[in-house]
């Protein structure tokens, strides 16, 4: 059996093959393939695998992405997703809780290590996180929800900005993405003065903070353990 | 989808399965053994959709094998299902092409 890891790991080796023309081609497919959500993901990169082989043999015997593929490739993707087996509710659900503990975890691990830093370092703030646990509850819901709403925007962002025939500029993509991510940062940072203070105060010493991430990071490990290839 | 492309996708289904039977078979090689055998009208990736499709459908199964001399490879093997549906196809495909065959003649002759 090859893993969804070694199949990904395959391509990115052999798609260097391609000639400029071709590699363009094969790309913006296999963007708009793997984006294409709840499909699974063994079947997905076995697939893009077989089309990248397809394309190497026609390139070598003279003949292009094009001439294989046709001149559709948006609609001939959308054929091809329509076929892939969706992946199963287990998996998708293994998939939502890993990035979200990862995200928790990350998030978590790293206002530890920078607020006991200043603290120790600086002697900046108290070395203690301060906080109302039903505001917490709140704003880590709200958090998740608003990761899962930037997600979403990003990959329908990317999806939209393939099989274009005339490319937006380099730069108007750079700022269109840096716009996307200030409002994202904005609104969790709203989200944080917004709640109010509910349910009972509690305190802990910041650094525990990085310590509730490593332990959230095993869990998400255990997690993808769990998710099974198909 | 038109009448046309549903005759021809049934078609191509059938022969797909035919070919795969012979002998296990990758999509780079199945799409030329289509080409030779005088199907030039079908272009080379239309194959795919359809191969997903016959793998979801249980008649045909993919396997990544090393082959003996190239790189790693998607093979496709018919199953036991595939193996009634190759008949059911042969069984169809004969009830339409004689009469199909004798009325171009008579047309012709």
């Amino acid at each position: 059996m090859t893993t969804v890891q070694e199949l990904i790991q395959l391509n990115n080796t052999k798609r260097s093959q391609l000639t400029r023309e071709n590699l363009k081609y094969y790309e913006e497919m296999l963007l708009y393939i793997r984006f294409a959500s709840g499909r699974s993901e063994q079947q997905t990169e076995e697939l893009l695998l077989e089309l990248l082989e397809h394309v190497l043999q026609a390139q070598q015997e003279g003949r292009t992405a094009a001439q294989v593929f046709g001149d559709e490739p948006k609609a001939y993707c959308e054929e091809l997703i329509g076929e892939i087996p969706g992946e199963t509710r287990k998996n998708q659900l293994l998939f939502s809780a890993r990035i979200t503990l990862l995200f928790l975890a990350v998030s978590s691990f790293f206002s530890g290590i920078a607020g006991a830093g200043m603290y120790y370092l600086f002697h900046i703030g108290s070395g203690q996180t301060n906080f109302h646990i039903g505001s917490a509850l709140i704003v880590v819901s709200m958090d998740v929800l608003l990761l899962y709403l930037f997600i979403m925007t990003v990959l329908r962002w990317v999806k939209a900005s393939t099989f274009k025939e005339a490319k937006p500029k380099k730069g108007l993509e750079v700022l269109q993405f840096a716009g996307i991510s200030t409002l994202s940062v904005g609104l969790f940072v709203a989200v944080l003065i917004i709640t109010p203070d509910l349910g009972p105060a509690a305190s802990i010493p910041t650094l525990y903070l990085a310590g509730i991430g490593i332990v959230l990071y095993i869990i998400s490990l255990l997690f993808k353990r769990r998710e099974i290839s198909r | 989808m038109s009448l046309r492309s549903q005759l021809l996708k049934g078609i191509l289904e059938g022969c797909i399965l035919s070919i795969i039977k012979q002998q296990p078979t990758y999509g780079y090689e199945l799409s030329m053994k289509l080409q030779e055998f005088g199907l030039t009208d079908i272009s080379e990736g239309s194959i795919y959709p359809i191969l997903l499709r016959l793998q979801k459908e249980e008649l045909i199964a993919g396997e990544m094998r090393e082959s003996e001399s190239g790189p790693k490879r998607k093979y496709y093997s018919l199953t036991e299902e595939g193996q009634a549906a190759l008949l059911d196809f042969k069984q169809q495909w004969a009830s339409i092409k004689a009469p199909v065959d004798r009325m171009i003649d008579r047309e012709e002759g």
